[in-house]
């Protein structure tokens, strides 16, 4: 029986690496008493997959693992013992079966938000920041510069950009994003600030920036889908 | 370093912890971590670990005395390690002390810190976490709101060069005598005496090391002249030991980190001690007599671990498994009973006279990853004076076994520099190599691989070879190019130990305390994480013991005569002083010592003088 499973990394599990998270899920379901099924050959390993891999220490409000069971089990069941082997931080939200022949998460999912928390630099207008985004947003290409091992490479970030928005709180702005996913790559969303910070001449403290990822969608035609309900 | 509360601490370290490498390194958060209310138990103390998060975490007795301590209602035991050095250098900008995992509680708010000394270049770590906590080094700069520092592991056989930071060593086994010295340190809390008639209490209690007790003269030439005793303490301190090994405490619900650390598995220590007798093995001599754990008990354990922890490996630890008597039934009850669950075992040190190609099949079934065998010695001559105990034929069988039954994989390793080694000892090591490769061939296999991996002989305080001297770094260093130069092949790969940490691990090792300031003084000029090669800085090291006036080869390279009294001297492991000049003896004539577990007692003086006996469950 293959499961998917939405749940919530925040907390301390938010500092839980992207490899790691296999060998933590892989635990609490073996410390469960559930029986997973393992792959075949030189070196099987349990079969869980998890989607797009979220940075060390972004909370992630809604991610989604697969993971496949030896037998059919009561979903309820399997997600009460399993969420009690679970490390704080984890909690399981939704679990479905899948059906037989469901794509794995990394070919269905396309789509990530994040909600990002930054405190102003210095005192900015609320029209004055809605014209920086809409300026920011206007243009058809922003050209970013990643710098890796190899050295500063030149990036076209806007066609990865569905949508900002951002809105003054108190002496925070808060941006909503929605970015685009795929084989090819993304943006990440602390780029996305540097360049509206540099482009735009927002004084935005990205030191002190927090981000989290609201949630990642299957989202084709103007529709955004939770992967679970399109399984 | 203003008093930071826990609270403080850890909303600062939240704002700093995604940019540092490996974050859940400090988090204390982890499956099976205790956390405790502080303010309902008596005494606090942090279990520090002098190196990294994930060498200390794949560390046995750091998981049993953690959890030992915490078995107590009225203890509270949290764990610390020395932070990588990105975090430590961003602790160091922002002001904030060293702290606990669990509690955020920074180190200095601990009534007891307790050291484990498992290696000699983890010292520079001791003095500057204390430093990264603010707590003064020296023991007479400490006052009574700072906490007792401790220290044990076998390195405190031999605590000297730490001698004026620890306020007292436990040497031995830990798992009575901890409690019982945390229970004084309760009661010194509720009736507080003065710190000296504290320590004169504490110092009762067996394997319980005071040094500022004890007074070390010195004759002109460097060597002791007497290490005297004060009144009321024992004038020598004998080890620790638990008599009743299947019957002690071991923690079936250890610590699961979130990270993948070194030994990252279950792990089921089924014996202690090992009467094998290689002359070179500190480990061998210090944890003697050698007592099994049963059937029964590892049964009910292993069943305990899997539930609690999740883990699909379970280790069957100690100096020697395959000579565990009960091996064969262990490993066939938990793959029985837990291989449905995709549990496997694995044999982590596995001699080649014991060998049994059949169980390392049936731990190895799926992955046949490589096995290693440990010959240490490239000639039957030399293998004698280490007494080994181990022939060519032996490694021959074991390997030709292990091709037949598919491994391609095989490593060796060897020690260079060992006494009375010659240039035909060193071509031994290239021909054993040759003849498992050409072995493998005649059989067929194919990719084969043979990994020769050499390091540099150390002579460790309570063995045979504690008088010897260390090879010079020089002539080891040419020893290692030669085996480079003859191991060329493309089934052979060598990889060696470098000669400079061995040398002043021999240095620290054979060390008094005349060496606590250059410590200190490395530690002021940036040393620490010695034992990780792009850490260690020879240059410094070699700067502070010509600025401070000490020659390191009195200390490494000296063959020391048995009339000299030894540094450690004072301190007793139960194997007797006699018996290892006598072994030092056979050593020389390259006579072989037999196994005491098979055979008669060959009077290492540990039963009678300590009063256990050797305890074999199969």
């Amino acid at each position: 029986m293959r499961l998917r499973i939405a749940y919530t990394k925040i907390e301390d599990a938010r500092y839980i690496a992207h490899l790691d998270l296999t060998r933590v899920f892989e635990r609490a379901i073996r410390r469960a008493g559930i029986h997973m099924s393992y792959s075949e050959g030189f070196n099987p390993r349990p079969k869980i997959s998890f989607g797009f891999a979220l940075a060390v220490g972004t909370e992630g409000e809604r991610e989604y693992v697969d993971v496949d069971l030896e037998q059919d089990m009561d979903l309820g069941e399997v997600l009460g013992r399993v969420q009690e082997q679970l490390p704080p931080g984890i909690r399981l939200l939704q679990v479905s079966a899948l059906n037989q022949g469901a794509k794995p998460l990394m070919a269905v999912l396309n789509a990530a938000s994040y909600r990002m928390r930054v405190p102003m630099a210095l005192p900015i207008q609320a029209e004055r920041l809605q014209e920086a985004v809409g300026a920011w947003l206007a243009r058809e290409h922003v050209t970013f510069s990643r710098y890796s091992k190899k050295g500063p490479t030149d990036k076209d970030i806007r066609p990865w950009i569905k949508q900002l928005e951002a809105e003054i709180r108190g002496d925070e702005i808060v941006f909503e994003l929605e970015v685009e996913m795929g084989n090819a790559g993304s943006v990440r969303p602390e780029e996305v600030l540097a360049s509206l910070r540099e482009l735009e001449n927002l004084p935005l403290d990205l030191e002190a920036l927090q981000i989290k990822r609201t949630g990642v969608h299957v989202s084709y035609q103007g529709e955004k889908k939770s992967p679970i309900d399109e399984a | 370093m203003s008093n930071f509360t826990a609270a403080e601490i850890r909303r600062q370290v939240e704002r700093f912890l995604p940019k540092v490498l490996k974050p859940s390194r400090y988090l204390g958060s982890e499956w099976n971590a205790i956390r405790k209310d502080w303010d309902k138990t008596e005494v606090q103390m942090a279990f520090a670990f002098p190196d990294v998060y994930e060498v200390g975490m794949s560390h046995l007795g750091t998981r049993i005395l953690y959890h030992l301590v915490n078995s107590f209602p009225e203890f509270l035991c949290e764990r610390v390690f020395a932070p990588w050095v990105d975090m430590e250098e961003t602790l160091r900008a922002k002001g904030i002390p060293l702290y606990a995992l669990e509690s955020f509680q920074p180190l200095k708010a601990f009534d007891v810190v307790g050291f484990t000394l498992q290696y000699e270049m983890s010292y520079t770590n001791i003095l500057n976490m204390l430093d990264l906590a603010g707590i003064p080094m020296r023991t007479e700069e400490r006052g009574p709101e700072d906490p007792w520092i401790i220290a044990g592991g076998p390195c405190a056989f031999n605590p000297e060069p730490l001698v004026g930071f620890v306020d007292f060593f436990l040497i031995g086994e830990s798992e009575e005598q901890l409690p019982e010295v945390l229970r004084l340190i309760a009661e010194q809390k509720k009736q507080p005496v003065s710190r000296k008639d504290f320590l004169v209490r504490v110092a009762q209690v067996q394997g319980v090391y005071v040094p500022e007790f004890y007074h070390v003269s010195y004759k002109a030439d460097g060597r002791i002249e007497k290490i005297e005793s004060e009144a009321g303490v024992p004038a020598v301190v004998e080890k620790a030991i638990v008599q009743d090994l299947d019957q002690a405490f071991f923690p079936t619900n250890p610590v699961v980190p979130y990270m993948e650390i070194v030994h990252d598995r279950m792990m089921l220590e089924v014996m202690r001690g090992c009467s094998r007798g290689c002359r070179f093995c500190q480990a061998g001599m210090l944890y003697r007599p050698v007592r099994e754990r049963s059937l029964e008990t590892l049964m009910k354990q292993t069943e305990e671990l899997v539930r609690s922890t999740g883990y699909d490996q379970v280790a069957l630890t100690s100096l020697s498994s395959g000579d565990y008597t009960c091996i064969r039934p262990v490993i066939e009850n938990i793959l029985e009973k837990h291989g449905a669950e995709g549990v496997g075992v694995s044999l982590p040190s596995l001699r080649v006279d014991s060998f049994d190609v059949g169980l390392a099949d049936t731990v190895q079934k799926a992955r046949k990853s490589g096995l290693t065998f440990a010959p240490e010695a490239g000639s039957q001559r030399l293998r004698d004076v280490i007494n080994k105990g181990v022939t060519e034929e032996n490694l021959l069988t074991a390997v030709e076994e292990a091709f037949k039954k598919g491994w391609s994989t095989i490593k060796l390793y060897f020690m260079v520099g060992l006494p009375t080694e010659t240039q035909e000892d060193i071509d031994g090591i290239v021909d054993l190599a040759k003849k498992v490769a050409n072995l493998g061939t005649k059989l067929g296999r194919r990719n084969i691989t043979v990994t020769i991996s050499t390091s540099f002989f150390v002579p460790k305080p309570h063995t045979p070879f504690q008088w010897e001297p260390q090879e010079s770094k020089a002539s080891v260093d040419l020893k290692q190019r030669y085996l480079r130069d003859k191991l060329r092949d493309r089934r052979l790969k060598y990889s060696y130990h470098d000669v400079k940490t061995s040398y002043l691990e021999a240095v620290f090792a054979k060390g008094d305390r005349r060496l606590a300031p250059l410590l200190e003084w490395a530690v002021k000029h940036g040393c620490r994480f010695d034992g990780w090669s792009e850490h260690f800085h020879e240059e410094v090291w070699m700067e502070g013991f010509k600025e401070l006036g000490i020659d390191p080869h009195f200390y490494a390279n000296r063959a020391v005569d048995y009339d000299d009294i030894l540094p450690w001297d004072h301190l007793e492991s139960g194997v007797t002083k006699q018996f290892m000049m006598e072994e030092h003896h056979r050593a020389l004539q390259e006579t072989k010592t037999i196994d005491c577990r098979y055979d008669q007692c060959t009077g290492c003086g540990i039963c009678p003088g300590r009063g256990v006996q050797i305890e074999l469950k199969g």
